[in-house]
């Protein structure tokens, strides 16, 4: 099975507070980043559904890992590699010009170049939290898609069961590949994707990391680079954003002698009882 | 003109070789990037892996910990690559190591023990044959390497070995016991240390390095209880009787000696990087205890005198890791000697960790004095890198005797060709033209940022203080300069801060250049803080050289030993 996994990179949430704001503009310098953690769960799904038994050389299919974005974006793309990952695509582009829908038809045309089996995208990325991608790309492509996906099991690698995340429980849908599937935390539990080649061990909860050795075997493995302007003929965003501005500083709290007065300030001050 | 490549020996002799220092040295783009993507591994296997099973730091780390630490690559971690090891540079190397020795002291001392000590003899000395039989084995921690040197009449005393290797044809027999394996108790090779002369008194012994497998009939026992890095197995070893074939000798009969040294030295670099990483951990701590605690109305990090600790365990936490990164960044680039600088890395290290961790408990009060405390259990860890590696006391009398060598073969030369004064006339002539330079004006130091004019003047003025000190103990005491351990640790002490404050002001000097005056301000103030702490304790170093109780000192102590104990009772 050939699959694709788009990934973007995203601010390091554990350093998220240094997130500066020039002008209404996000000021990026200096700013650590991290692959986009549900599409680090999208990564670890794939290799878990090309997973070849029990030898760990030989993958029963390929992962193509795919960003949009700079140059420093290959970082994050590297990181995909040295778990596991065949090979890597970046499509240039800097991020001020992007939203979901470009974004989405540059997949698409890549997506029409490799012909892949199964597109396994995160849910969300976490800095936009926009949601977006996989659902228009499913449509651009007129594929079938499963979204929030919690666990999937491989039928002959034909089609895919798939246990989606929705209020109150799971719905399992049969989805035929070629399709788009996202992914949501759970998918990365230890018996959350099967298939019939599966590995016997169970997974430790989580995503893998890489051994040392990949991480330098990693730098071997081919990465190519398109233009954007290669993939879409109209690269305009549609969403254009006119300004960012940090959350306020919360103000201080202040304490209230007994109940009574909490009650009072409750009822005549946050008028919530 | 610069004394053996090395910076701090160049500066025994008055001369900056400003080259070596600056810009200050930083990995390539390409290098950074693969040191970080390890960092994030190392990380998440810390994380997910490690933390779930390590249990109480306080405990011994098991093997099924240390097989998955082997897997992950953590023990080949410099190790050659062509023995599937990562084969790290040294800067790189010491990053990571840095981080082991703030995420858990005792692992970072496993897994440098067993590079930079147990397996680094036979990296650099052993044959291709040697290396294909051990090296492969220890880069993926299937067999942990220990390095046995010191016994109970010889620690930092080499000399004083007492493990003999008697030779049979062409075979040897090993008989003796080694104290203090790090790794002891769980490694499966064993660099031994052996005389092959035997004992003869007022000679200095020919030591022999050998390559032992535990199955070879080695014993250990099961380890010392310690004070700090509980998580650390060191023990004894035994030899009895230990047969081992011509293949097992490391390098050349007698290059023993050497050997040890040289695995020493390297080694040194390894534990100021771990100490750095610790340092930084229990700042951390600090910093942020400081701001979360409250007392009288206000986080008690409001207070000056916690101000005053947070400040001067952040100006010698910096000073620290540039020291550290500017040696890795002369070992990366062409092979300087960087024997003493390491020396002065451990030492500083070691004592830099020790005075933020003591920082760190006055901070912590009441709650750094709980057992199992994290600041409780840094003060115990932090004691192990005055120890280890050579003692302070031993290292700082190398340092000051290794430098001086510069200078004092420089006399000897002198005298020589005073005596022979036209084939001498050349060096005559260089040595004049120093004296002079050194009388006239400094040698300069030319690419700190001219914010930082006041710390240049200061470290150029002692600089020359240092090499007019150095040739005046020479000059003063001659070959006895040996026993001068007050003028030893004066000469040591003051080379040390020097070497410290030229690692701050090239490392700030580069924050400048690429951040601005502004951008830099942090690194701007620390390094002022830095040179200030440091201006004092050379001012008192260089005094004492000619005004000091030395005498005074060793008297009221000789008079101890006849004593035997305190002389007074108060009623």
């Amino acid at each position: 099975m050939k699959i694709l996994v788009p990934l973007k990179r995203v601010a390091d949430p554990d350093n998220a507070n240094k997130v500066k704001v020039t002008a209404g503009k996000l000021d990026t310098t200096g700013m650590q980043w991290k692959p986009n953690p549900f599409d680090e769960y999208a990564v670890e799904t794939a290799l878990r559904l090309t997973e070849n038994g029990a030898s760990t050389k030989v993958r029963l299919g390929e992962v193509i890992v795919l960003t949009v974005g700079p140059k420093e974006a290959e970082t994050q793309l590297r990181g995909a590699l040295a778990t596991g990952a065949d090979r890597a695509i970046r499509i240039d582009a800097t991020d001020d010009d992007l939203d979901g829908d470009v974004v989405a038809r540059a997949i698409r045309a890549v997506v029409e170049k490799e012909k892949p089996d199964l597109i396994l995208v995160g849910k969300q990325a976490v800095d936009g939290d926009s949601n977006q991608v996989g659902q228009l790309l499913a449509e651009y492509l007129g594929w079938p898609q499963a979204t929030f996906a919690g666990t999937i099991k491989s039928e002959g690698d034909t089609a895919l069961l798939v246990g989606r995340e929705v209020d109150g429980g799971t719905l399992t849908l049969r989805v035929t590949l070629p399709a788009v599937v996202s992914v949501d935390l759970r998918i990365v539990a230890p018996t959350s994707v099967s298939s019939k080649h599966s590995p016997t061990h169970t997974y430790a909860d989580g995503v893998r990391f890489a051994a040392l050795m990949a991480i330098m075997a990693a730098k071997k493995k081919p990465m190519v680079e398109f233009k954007l302007s290669e993939l879409v003929s109209d690269a305009a965003a549609k969403i254009a954003y006119t300004t960012h501005e940090l959350p306020p500083p919360r103000k201080a709290g202040i304490k209230v002698k007994d109940v009574a007065e909490l009650v009072d300030k409750l009822r005549n001050e946050a008028r919530v009882v | 003109m610069i004394a053996d490549a090395s910076f701090l020996k160049s500066l025994f002799c008055g001369i900056i070789p400003e080259s070596m220092a600056f810009p200050f040295p930083g990995p390539s783009r390409a290098e950074a990037e693969e040191t970080l993507a390890i960092l994030d591994t190392l990380k998440r296997f810390m994380r997910t892996v490690y933390e779930p099973q390590r249990g109480s730091l306080d405990s011994p780390i098991s093997q099924e910990i240390l097989t998955e630490a082997g897997s992950l690559g953590l023990f080949g971690l410099s190790l050659p690559r062509a023995y599937g090891g990562r084969q790290l540079s040294p800067t790189s190397f010491a990053r990571i190591l840095q981080e082991l020795g703030a995420l858990d002291p005792s692992l970072a001392l496993i897994v440098r023990a067993h590079q930079t000590l147990g397996a680094h003899p036979l990296v650099r000395h052993g044959t291709v044959g040697q290396k294909a039989r051990w090296l492969a084995k220890m880069a993926s921690g299937q067999a942990l390497a220990g390095y046995a040197l010191t016994e109970e009449s010889a620690g930092s005393d080499a000399a004083g070995v007492r493990t003999y290797a008697r030779s049979e044809g062409t075979n040897w027999v090993l008989d003796g016991k080694k104290i203090w394996v790090t790794n002891g108790p769980i490694a499966s090779v064993f660099t031994v240390f052996a005389r092959t002369s035997p004992v003869e008194e007022g000679i200095k012994p020919k030591l022999t390095a050998f390559v032992i497998d535990r199955d070879d009939g080695i014993i250990t026992n099961a380890g010392i209880n310690m004070h700090g890095v509980r998580g650390v197995q060191v023990g004894t070893l035994l030899l009895e009787n230990v047969h081992l074939d011509a293949s097992r000798v490391l390098g050349t009969v007698g290059q023993g000696f050497m050997i040890a040294v040289e695995t020493l030295n390297h080694a040194r670099l390894a534990s100021a990087s771990a100490a750095s990483g610790s340092a930084r951990q229990l700042l951390d701590l600090s910093i942020r205890y400081a701001r979360e605690r409250a007392a009288f109305g206000r986080a008690i990090g409001d207070f000056g005198l916690i101000k005053d600790k947070i400040a001067s365990m952040l100006s010698e936490v910096f000073a620290l890791e540039s020291m550290v990164f500017l040696t890795t960044g002369m070992l990366d680039g062409a092979g300087s000697d960087c024997s003493i600088e390491s020396a002065a890395c451990k030492v500083f290290g070691s004592e830099v960790l020790q005075r933020v961790a003591e920082g760190a408990g006055a901070i912590a009060a009441g709650r750094g004095f709980a057992s199992g405390h994290a600041v409780e259990r840094g003060l115990r860890d932090a004691r192990h890198h005055l120890v280890l590696d050579g003692t302070n006391e031993v290292l700082r009398a190398f340092i000051a005797l290794s430098g001086m060598q510069a200078p004092g073969r420089d006399l000897a030369n002198v005298v020589k060709a005073m005596r022979e004064p036209i084939k001498g006339f050349g060096l005559l002539g260089e040595f004049a033209v120093r004296k002079a330079k050194s009388a006239l004006g400094r040698e300069r130091l030319t690419r700190v940022h001219p914010l930082l004019n006041r710390e240049v003047v200061l470290f150029e003025d002692y600089v020359s203080d240092l090499a007019k000190n150095a040739e005046k103990m020479l000059r003063r005491h001659g070959v006895a300069i040996a026993e001068m351990q007050y003028s030893q640790r004066r000469v040591a002490d003051l080379a040390i801060d020097l070497y410290a404050l030229a690692a701050v002001l090239s490392r700030t000097s580069r924050a400048i250049e690429r951040r601005g005056e502004e951008g830099a301000r942090r690194e701007v103030d620390l390094a002022c803080i830095f040179a200030a702490s440091a201006e004092k304790r050379m001012a008192a170093n260089v005094a004492g050289f000619d005004k000091n109780d030395d005498e005074q000192r060793k008297n009221a102590a000789a008079r101890a030993y006849q004593d035997g104990a305190y002389p007074f009772e108060l009623f």
